[in-house]
């Protein structure tokens, strides 16, 4: 039941927001990649988040001092996945990456979808920030009972 | 040597809930896009009457309270497609409370520990 | 230094205090006694009534900060006050003791 503890979920949360939006950053660019080295057309991937909760008595174990899991409420990203969904088919007989029928491959990638998604990540990402400086003001303010 | 008043115990278990309460509003926070999350909280108020009738009833308020406040889950708010259900509004607004809450307890310990310092050195420095 | 004590009277229906007067030794810390006495009495209650104030805006019963933080600093200033007239009895003792009959 320490205030560093607090520092470490929010970072956590930090941390795992940035790499939602990087993944989110990374789909956007390859919205229009039609061949990769995998071969096809660029996936768009979707980041899982997941959460460590922990029970009543593992906190009152952590209270006494038992080191162990991340403090409760961490979150990091569990996996990354790909997208399922089928690639959109564009007729275009003269590209390269045509196949048989003369249709192009192209991810299935909404960048309006995206787009939102990012906003939300740079929301959270900004409500964990601000949890960070009260947090840290918090801790400030304790040193302070010292002072005088 | 200088036993803590009812008062300082009481304070320092204020404190330790506003702690315990800013911890939980940190891993709501965090956990604002995880799917399937419930919101948690602690009893504020119940915690703090525990701990109060604790005082009371250990001779002159002279220990500190082990305290190890339980967390559990918010009932009412909206659950989202995902399962998650932490509401922004609530967590931001709950965190400036905590924070202020924080600051009062702060201010209040310090000048307890003023008022006893002042007193020891018989009031020619403060 | 008579006239500085007067002052202080302000701690609360103290009334006029006791000159300084070349008079036995007894009477003079009897007088000053009582007068530190009161004082203290005034600062307990005060103080004891401020405690119980910010036990209940702790508990959330009653919201009034305002009035909780101006009780406080009365018990505060109350208790500086009494600290510099105990300062002051001691040191106009001390005064008497050395006068040389």
């Amino acid at each position: 039941m320490n205030l560093f503890d607090s520092l470490a979920v929010s970072g956590s949360a930090l941390s795992a927001e940035r790499q939602r939006s990087e993944i989110i950053a990374a789909n956007m660019a390859n919205a229009e990649t039609t061949h990769t080295e995998a071969g096809g057309p660029f996936h768009r991937r979707e980041v899982v988040f997941h959460s460590t909760v922990s029970s009543n008595f593992q906190l009152a174990l952590h209270h006494e001092g038992v080191q162990g899991a991340p403090p409760h409420g961490s979150v990091h990203i569990s996996e990354v996945v790909d997208d399922t969904t089928p690639p959109v088919m564009k007729y275009e007989p003269g590209h390269p990456d045509a196949n048989k029928d003369g249709y192009v491959a192209y991810p299935a990638i909404n960048p309006v979808m995206e787009m939102v998604d990012l906003m939300a990540s740079v929301r959270a990402y900004q409500l964990n920030a601000s949890a960070v400086t009260a947090t840290k003001q918090m801790i400030q303010q304790t040193i302070e009972i010292l002072k005088s | 040597m200088t036993t803590p008043t009812p008062l300082l115990s009481m304070l320092e278990s204020y404190l330790k809930l506003t702690t315990a309460r800013e911890q939980a509003i940190s891993a709501n926070m965090a956990n604002v896009d995880t799917p399937g999350y419930h919101t948690h909280d602690i009893n504020f108020a119940g915690e703090l009457q525990n701990a109060m009738r604790k005082i009371s009833n250990v001779g002159n308020g002279s220990e500190s309270v082990p305290l190890i406040p339980a967390s559990r889950e918010v009932h009412g708010l909206l659950e989202r497609p995902d399962g998650n259900n932490v509401s922004l509004d609530r967590e931001g607004l709950l965190m400036a409370e905590t924070q202020l809450q924080y600051a009062l307890g702060i201010q209040l310990i310090r000048r307890q520990f003023h008022q006893i310092i002042s007193a020891i050195n018989g009031g020619s420095q403060s | 230094m008579s006239n500085s004590i007067s002052d202080l009277g302000s701690i609360g229906n103290i009334g006029t205090l006791p000159k300084v007067q070349p008079a036995p030794k007894s009477e003079q810390s009897e007088g000053f006694g009582g007068v530190l006495a009161h004082a203290l009495q005034q600062v307990n209650q005060l103080n004891g009534g401020a405690e119980q104030q910010i036990g209940n805006m702790l508990k959330g019963g009653s919201a009034d900060m305002s009035s909780v933080m101006i009780s406080v600093e009365k018990a505060d200033i109350a208790f500086q006050l009494m600290m510099q007239v105990r300062n002051k009895i001691v040191s106009a003792y001390q005064d008497i003791e050395k006068m040389q009959f």
